[in-house]
């Protein structure tokens, strides 16, 4: 009894001792396996770092169900104060009114620090950071040397014209996927676009409003996708469905594909399964197109509103928390996500770890990201952007199916695109994006 | 002497109330609030919603991937509560002959109950990979015949037998139970006429069975419209080309992946209707089913 009592003291003494500003948040995130063990290093990390805040980090399942709960959790008030959202949500989060913009809440931060292809995919359009860039990748180009050496190719081919001629001559010496790919439409058609300066729908990709109207159907895009076709039916590009694997990925991992386009997250499977082999570059582009940063992909992390104060300042402590290099620098170590920022690159070079396999695809992925940008490689902020992706890809599998021509497929994916784009628009008329 | 335990009805709805707020909590009020939100503009987040009126309806009875989505479904309902009542009861026929190995059987034919339809879909996903799979043999007499990754009619029918067999184990042992019903004096009566085994069958087991089989196609009919989310997810993702959307997995993708929840609650209230009026169809047919022995 007595024993309970002195723990009691205790527990009254330590709760009275805390600094005033305390305070207990949560985030939560969408990461699982090695990345949620990460996340979950980072915070308790910062819990043993400091006495002042204490954050709790909690998996929800995936990128999709921590959206879900966000929903659910907000609409009843029970939501945390951080929440990780993936990039294709930016837009809901943004006319949501749910968040504070990270540049508005912590003025003293430079927020210029961030590499381009990053920073301008989470912000306004008069380039306002509203979220913080967290685990970040981004579109690469794969290759396996050896194959390409057998068929006399040293380089890892940089322009699409280059991909052709070596796929031919891959296929020629009996390479079954001399390029491998999906329909998905992050790699056929925002990456596409992105890189090669293009938008995908007009009032800059819906960054200057909810207005905006796809308009891939004709021209690079379309001249491209109908490229793709032709090579797919020529046994030089192969999807998916066309696999042992039922994925391109794991293909070129096993050698069966010499080729691919992929997210730079998937380097170090890739290095485990080729070793020397193992090409990486940037994603090809037509000869004569001026080449532009690729988009990226993963997530950023939000302040929610509706927060104590001492609960705003424990989220920007752990943000600040985050941004710094040291703890970008074990991410990235510990997932191959990239670095986000400059000063964390030049601490990487700084500490000469560049040559380290576990930041090999930090030089490639972020010389990526940091080409020149313009208004159509900024990212994509278009309603119902999730649902217009299935479209996207039922449409373009048709096409590749047989079942229709390509540019019907392309026709189609617009006019169901802006049919969302338009309800989109209504749904939140007079709603000002912030 | 069943009225010695309960003191009057209040003591019956006293005991129903746990079931009825479960029941209420979790399937009448998301119902409701289904049909709510398909008269709105909802916002994820909140916020103000823009009332419309039928506009959601309008629209979404515009949309031809709609009604392509319900169409797969009808087309589905038609097919798969058939092929698997059907092929449950030559199974229970088989297991109640009593033939070698028969008691085994029944165990075995029950277990997959126990495995998640996410679970199946991968295995079937395996089974019917048309170049490791189960049918590859056939694509390399034939390159091409069969890869539900590029056919849709070939990934429908992987989802139809996937669905088909996951149905299996509760068809079975509702008519298993069923033939354990008809009393056995009426079979050797049967026997000593000289009916033989599928005569015994067509004339007595049969129809004795109706209820018992209208009670399986009825549960499967609803099954097959409303529970193949989980195959068709692991299997399909809906496609090729949207072969396999149906309207559930539509429901799905709208409301939870792009959380439009207008629309996924407009084509909630459209498929609870589109369920509710099969429902009264098939029942139309209860009358036909003989119930006194």
């Amino acid at each position: 009894m007595t024993r309970i009592r002195e723990v009691a003291l205790f527990t009254a003494l330590a709760a009275a001792s805390h600094p005033a500003c305390a305070a207990d948040i949560e985030f939560w995130h969408g990461n699982s396996g090695t990345v949620a063990e990460a996340i979950a290093g980072a915070c308790d990390a910062f819990n043993s770092a400091q006495d002042s805040h204490r954050v709790t980090c909690i998996a929800e399942g995936g990128y999709e169900a921590v959206m879900q709960k966000a929903i659910a959790a907000y609409r009843t008030g029970d939501h945390p104060a951080l929440i990780q959202f993936f990039d294709v949500g930016t837009l809901d989060l943004m006319v949501s009114d749910a968040a504070l913009p990270v540049e508005d809440l912590m003025p003293e931060v430079d927020w210029s620090d961030y590499i381009g292809g990053v920073r301008s995919y989470y912000a306004t359009e008069d380039g306002k950071l509203l979220s913080q860039p967290y685990n970040s990748s981004t579109l690469v180009f794969y290759g396996n040397m050896e194959s390409l050496a057998g068929v006399g190719v040293s380089e890892l081919p940089e322009t699409w014209e280059a991909v052709v001629e070596t796929s031919r001559k891959l296929k020629d010496a009996g390479q079954d996927c001399p390029f491998g790919t999906d329909e998905h439409p992050w790699l056929m058609l925002e990456q596409f676009a992105a890189r090669h300066g293009v938008p995908i729908a007009t009032e800059q990709n819906g960054y200057e409003g909810l207005g905006a109207v796809y308009t891939f159907n004709e021209g690079l895009i379309a001249d491209h996708l109908k490229n793709l076709q032709a090579w797919h039916d020529e046994g030089l590009v192969r999807l998916n469905r066309d696999l042992a694997t039922g994925k391109y990925f794991p293909a070129f991992l096993a050698g069966d594909c010499a080729m691919v386009e992929a997210s730079s997250g998937g380097y170090a499977d890739a290095a485990a399964a080729l070793g020397d082999k193992l090409g990486l570059g940037l994603a090809p582009v037509y000869e004569g197109v001026e080449r532009h940063n690729t988009l990226v992909g993963g997530a950023s992390i939000w302040v929610m509103k509706n927060h104590d104060p001492e609960e705003i300042e424990a989220a920007k402590a752990f943000l600040n928390f985050l941004r710094s290099n040291e703890q970008q620098i074990e991410f990235t170590r510990r997932t191959g996500y990239l670095p986000v920022t400059q000063s964390a690159m030049d601490k990487i070079d700084e500490l000469g770890l560049s040559d380290d396999p576990a930041f090999a695809t930090v030089g490639v992925g972020v010389r990526s990201l940091g080409q020149p940008g313009d208004e159509n490689s900024r990212g994509i902020r278009l309603g119902f952007y999730l649902q217009f992706r299935n479209v996207f890809r039922e449409e373009t599998q048709k096409a590749f199916n047989g079942e229709q021509s390509m540019q019907a497929a392309l026709d189609n994916s617009v006019e169901r695109g802006n049919a969302l784009l338009r309800r989109f628009e209504q749904t939140y008329a007079g709603a000002q994006a912030q | 002497m069943g009225h010695a335990h309960f003191v009057g009805q209040w003591s019956y709805a006293a005991l129903l109330m746990p079931l009825l707020a479960l029941l209420g909590l979790f399937f009448y009020v998301p119902m409701a609030l289904a049909v709510f939100w398909s008269f709105f503009l909802e916002r994820p987040f909140g916020g103000s919603s823009e009332y419309v009126g039928l506009g959601n309806f309008a629209r979404v009875l515009n949309e031809p991937e709609f009604w392509n989505a319900l169409r797969r479904t009808i087309v589905f309902m038609a097919i798969e509560p058939g092929i698997s009542v059907a092929s449950s009861l030559a199974l229970a026929l088989a297991a109640e002959r009593r033939l070698v190995l028969s008691s085994l059987a029944r165990n075995v034919i029950v277990w997959p109950a126990a495995v998640a339809g996410a679970s199946i879909g991968a295995v079937f996903l395996f089974i019917f990979n048309p170049h490791i799979g189960i049918l590859s043999p056939l694509n390399g007499l034939f390159p091409g015949l069969w890869n539900p990754g590029a056919d849709g009619r070939d990934a429908f029918t992987a989802v139809l037998v996937a669905q088909t067999w996951k149905s299996l184990p509760f068809n079975f042992l509702i008519l298993l139970a069923g033939l354990r019903t008809i009393p056995e004096p009426l079979i050797r009566a049967a026997s000593i006429d000289g009916a033989g085994p599928w005569r015994r069958v067509r004339d007595i087991q049969i129809p004795l069975l109706t209820p018992y089989l209208f009670l399986a196609f009825l549960v499967e009919s609803v099954e097959s419209a409303v529970q193949i989310f989980g195959l068709v997810d692991t299997m399909t993702e809906g496609g090729p080309g949207g072969a396999t959307t149906f309207l559930i997995y539509k429901i799905y993708r709208d409301g939870f992946q792009a959380f439009d929840l207008s629309g996924a609650a407009t084509q909630t209230t459209l498929l609870l209707l589109f369920v509710g009026v099969i429902l009264l169809l098939l029942f139309r047919i209860d009358k036909y089913v003989k119930y006194e022995r």
